[in-house]
């Protein structure tokens, strides 16, 4: 089988027939994978040398906990990778993208109205929540579809706060 | 100050103490209870049913919905709670009603001990302004400033005096509001009418006063111990500059820049700040320290801190056990002669906030914890597996501390114990400490209180296991996808037959 992985937009090919030996980028790794019982550790001898991580799936990637630093690793099989390229969605950069409360809090700010040219990693929300002020950012260059929220406004954890979409889109 | 001072009658012994808090300190001062044969009493919200300091505590009485305000600040609920399990003391722990002198009050007249300070001395040095005054009259330096309820000119001819550059804070301050630094003389009308009106806009008080700026400020406290018959020592300094929005982030005992000159100086001033309120209990001293080693008085702590345990490894001493010992009417056990520091500790303080997302808290369930373990390494936590981190508590998940002979000594130790530490479910600010642990500024010591804000850059860490991660994840997907081709009947899968025919072909 392989594989086209991708950790902090650095990708990686890694074929894997048999798990004692695997390719990366073509390069030979001796493996020995093992799956303790307890807490969801994994041991990993790469080359003999030893690793332990802590893997948790999430919706979209796999979190992998190693020497203190959390990983977010999207995985993709070579069909769904080959699908994804051809629909040019392998970088979505296209389409709606809501901004969503990434925890309950009260909205302090709305720093964008519809119709609004936004970049991405643009200020658009503050949050108070923990008793921080957070700030939210856009997900996507493009222009501000919905505002659903006003300040003052009570929100839920993941709710919808506003939406961006392309410039052409109807609001 | 003799036997007959009043503060002798707010101590006496005790048996049974109810701890008005939750998370790692109530632990903390659950295990000296324990370890003095005190019976213990803790109180939790809906949302505390499973935590440590339930399970940990003799008793546990249900006080409430999670918001503080309805359950760890309610004193009715709490001192109802004190009579029901016939308690005879109260400890606060830190935070929550740990400086409300209101609520030291309401302990001493349902006949409690209050295992803290007098209700005078939280209200002296809970008021700034009256905080100021009292310890510049017992000789401890402040930092150079205006009194409030002068006008613009009076202010302005104060000005030059005190020397550039100054602050102007608002009387009724706080969180930056109203706050404006002036580098020269002829930029100071303009800044106090803006003060005022931002001070008047926010508080409804558009009182302003004028303060000395220190540049290069080293945020460093005096652990001062006081027992109720007059006797008053410290147990040195604690480096506290590390912070963040003045949420301190990293300590450490002793201070790279304090030598034993300047540490009985400071620590002398402390004890006289301390005496000047008639202080009894353990209570922290803070300063400001410029880059001439001035030392200017900032506030007094009224309770135990959140960082005590680095003094309490470079001293010895059991903070929280001489606070019960105190609060029982015990003398002192230690002259300040006998106080003496050896080695280094660092204390980090691991929340659940994610550094690379501008510190933003993250909510979730703690679904993997593994504390660090080893020679030289202490946690206290007060979470679990399990543990839903709410909104309504602050994001402190436990404070990771560790010992060494010397300085980098205790920087290895905590390298090794933050790479131990794993915490899976919420994001945690463990990568802020290792980069801090590699940083070379941290490394001679060479920061003040702004550099992790202005200084400090998560962005220039190399993340060093990343092919190592493609690999974990890669492998694990493939055995769930292995798994799922063998066994996944027809009807549950989410692709249609004829595209899971040629997956199934393309792996076998």
């Amino acid at each position: 089988m392989k594989y086209f992985t991708t950790v902090n937009e650095q990708e990686y090919t890694i074929e894997i027939d048999q798990e004692e030996q695997i390719l990366v980028n073509g390069e030979p790794y001796q493996i020995d994978f093992q799956q303790l019982l307890q807490g969801g550790t994994l041991s990993l001898l790469i080359n003999n040398r030893s690793l332990e991580a802590i893997v948790n799936e999430q919706e979209n990637a796999w979190e992998v906990l190693i020497h203190g630093e959390l990983y977010s690793v999207k995985v993709q099989d070579e069909r769904s990778y080959r699908l994804a390229q051809a629909r040019g969605t392998v970088l979505p950069e296209t389409g709606t993208v809501a901004v969503r409360s990434p925890m309950p809090g009260v909205i302090l700010d709305v720093l964008v109205a519809p119709g609004d040219q936004v970049k991405k990693g643009e200020k658009v929300v503050i949050l108070e929540s923990m008793k921080m002020e957070n700030e939210l950012r856009a997900g996507r260059d493009g222009v501000v579809q919905r505002v659903h929220v006003e300040q003052g406004a009570n929100v839920e954890k993941n709710q919808e706060l506003l939406v961006i979409g392309d410039p052409d889109e109807e609001a | 100050m003799s036997d007959n001072h009043d503060n002798h009658l707010l101590t006496r012994k005790f048996d049974k103490v109810l701890i008005a808090n939750r998370g790692e300190i109530a632990v903390r001062v659950q295990r000296a209870c324990h370890k003095l044969g005190l019976q213990t009493v803790a109180v939790y919200s809906d949302a505390d049913r499973n935590a440590p300091h339930v399970r940990y505590a003799d008793e546990a009485y249900h006080i409430g919905p999670p918001s503080a305000a309805q359950s760890y600040l309610d004193i009715e609920k709490l001192l109802a709670v004190a009579r029901q399990a016939g308690v005879d003391a109260v400890h606060p722990g830190y935070g929550f009603l740990a400086e409300r002198a209101t609520f030291a009050e309401a302990c001493y007249e349902a006949g409690l001990v209050f295992i803290g300070p007098p209700p005078h001395a939280i209200r002296t040095m809970g008021d700034k302004q009256v905080a100021r005054q009292t310890v510049r009259a017992a000789g401890v330096p402040v930092v150079p400033g205006t009194e409030p309820g002068l006008s613009d000119e009076e202010i302005i001819a104060a000005a030059p005096e005190i020397g550039f550059p100054v602050l102007v804070k608002a009387v009724a301050g706080g969180g930056g509001k109203g706050m404006r630094p002036v580098h020269r003389l002829e930029d100071l009308p303009e800044a106090l009418a803006a003060a005022r009106r931002e001070a008047l806009a926010a508080f409804g008080d558009g009182e302003v006063y004028l303060e000395k700026m220190i540049s290069d400020a080293r945020h460093i406290e005096i652990q001062v111990l006081a027992d109720a018959h007059g006797n008053v020592i410290h147990l040195g300094e604690r480096e506290c500059s590390l912070q963040r929005r003045h949420q301190k982030l990293i300590e450490e005992a002793p201070s790279f820049v304090v030598d034993d000159d300047l540490r009985q100086r400071m620590g002398q001033v402390a004890v006289a700040a301390a005496t000047a309120v008639d202080y009894v209990n353990a209570g922290t001293v803070e300063f400001l320290v410029d880059r001439d080693k001035n030392y200017y008085f900032l506030e007094m702590n009224t309770r135990v801190q959140v960082e005590h345990p680095v003094t309490e490894l470079v001293t010895g001493i059991d903070i929280v056990q001489e606070q019960l010992r105190i609060a029982r009417g015990r003398r002192l056990r230690y002259t300040q002669e006998q106080v003496k520091m050896t080695g280094w500790a660092i204390e980090c303080r691991i929340n659940a906030e994610d550094p690379y997302q501008n510190f933003m808290p993250s909510t979730g369930t703690i679904t993997a914890i593994t504390l660090p373990t080893g020679p030289g390494i202490r946690v206290d936590t007060g979470v679990y597996e399990g543990y839903e981190i709410t909104p309504y508590y602050d994001s402190m998940i436990s404070k990771l501390i560790c010992y060494g002979e010397t300085r980098a000594d205790a920087v290895l130790r905590m390298r090794r114990a933050l790479e131990e530490y794993r915490i899976m479910g919420v994001k945690t600010n463990i990568p802020f400490h290792q980069h801090m642990m590699d940083s070379h500024r941290f490394l001679s010591g060479q920061f003040d209180t702004e550099f992790v804000e202005e200084r400090f850059s998560m962005s220039d860490r190399e993340a060093p296991d990343e092919l190592e991660a493609a690999i974990f994840a890669t492998l694990v997907a493939h055995r769930r996808d292995q798994r799922a081709s063998q066994m996944v009947a027809p009807g549950e899968r989410d692709t249609s037959n004829w595209k899971w025919y040629s997956r199934w072909q393309r792996v076998h």
